[in-house]
């Protein structure tokens, strides 16, 4: 059991968990409706990424990966989190 | 496939590189990449549309169930951990903790479709349908996709177990195949996540 708790794939479980909460936490409502709110956007967005790294980076086994992989996959999230954020700013 | 094949070809197949090993099979990777490709599509033009109305998507996202979001992303995050302790254990030959640790893959993950219907279910009934507005046509859609996929994702689990139960040489490349499938799961949901719930 103790080789399954003091693993990197547990690590990288409990900083998504971790991340997940606290963009819950950031994202809640305040005064009862949403409002429109860059930062916050931001913030989520920003998390959402790094959380999609860690699963393809330690859960699909991409860092141990060859390196067309780790550019693929690792470029998706960049790329889709830069489009996110562009389409964002541009259009709100 | 043995332990040893498996790294064989990862040390001479010309899809693997020149460095590096490449979990489950290229095939898979095609498939993900190109799903990957088509849900960030996707993803773009939901935040684009939203743009349009950002006033209808807020007040729509206010119907959404918090709660629920959270705890299915939780879900499959946990469900995911699970899969990728259980093929390291397949891959170290651990096969007894592999089933296991697949076993509450599957019943973690299970939870996941239930507590969708749980969601949907009342917000259909309040009328809040598809075709109420571009957020929900949006939302059902997605969610909808994603969905087909965790369903899918269930069933390759079962296989994967079968597989891990039966067989007298577990293909360790089958194992990491639907593995790599599963975590793509997670990741779109990770991402829809953010989309439908958080973003404001």
């Amino acid at each position: 059991m103790t080789v399954y708790l003091r693993n990197s794939l547990t690590y990288a479980w409990s900083f998504l968990v971790g991340i997940t909460l606290f963009s819950w936490w950031l994202a809640r409502a305040r005064g009862g409706e949403y409002q429109l709110d860059m930062a916050i956007t931001v913030g989520v967005l920003v998390m959402a990424a790094v959380k999609a790294w860690l699963v393809i980076a330690h859960f699909m086994e991409v860092r141990g990966g060859p390196a067309w992989l780790k550019r693929t996959t690792y470029g998706w999230v960049v790329g889709v989190l830069a489009l996110l954020l562009a389409a964002y700013a541009f259009s709100h | 496939m043995s332990n040893t094949e498996a790294a064989v070809m990862a040390d001479t197949g010309s899809e693997q590189g020149a460095a590096g090993y490449l979990p489950g099979e290229p095939g898979m990777w095609f498939f993900i990449i190109g799903d990957l490709l088509i849900f960030g599509v996707y993803f773009i033009a939901y935040v684009i549309y939203r743009g349009q109305q950002p006033e209808l998507f807020l007040h729509s996202q206010a119907f959404l169930n918090q709660g629920i979001g959270v705890t299915n992303t939780l879900v499959l995050l946990t469900s995911s951990w699970c899969l990728a302790l259980g093929t390291q254990a397949a891959r170290s030959g651990q096969r007894r903790d592999a089933v296991r640790l697949l076993a509450l893959t599957g019943v973690i993950g299970g939870l996941f479709p239930f507590l969708k219907l749980l969601e949907w279910a009342p917000k259909l009934a309040a009328g809040h349908t598809p075709g109420e507005n571009l957020f929900f046509m949006y939302y059902y859609v997605m969610t909808g996709l994603h969905l087909c996929h965790v369903l899918l994702g269930l069933v390759i689990i079962g296989f994967m177990l079968r597989h891990l139960r039966r067989a007298p040489a577990p293909n360790i490349k089958f194992i990491e195949a639907g593995a790599i499938y599963w975590h793509m799961v997670d990741l779109l949901w990770l991402l829809l996540f953010a989309l439908f719930y958080l973003m404001r």
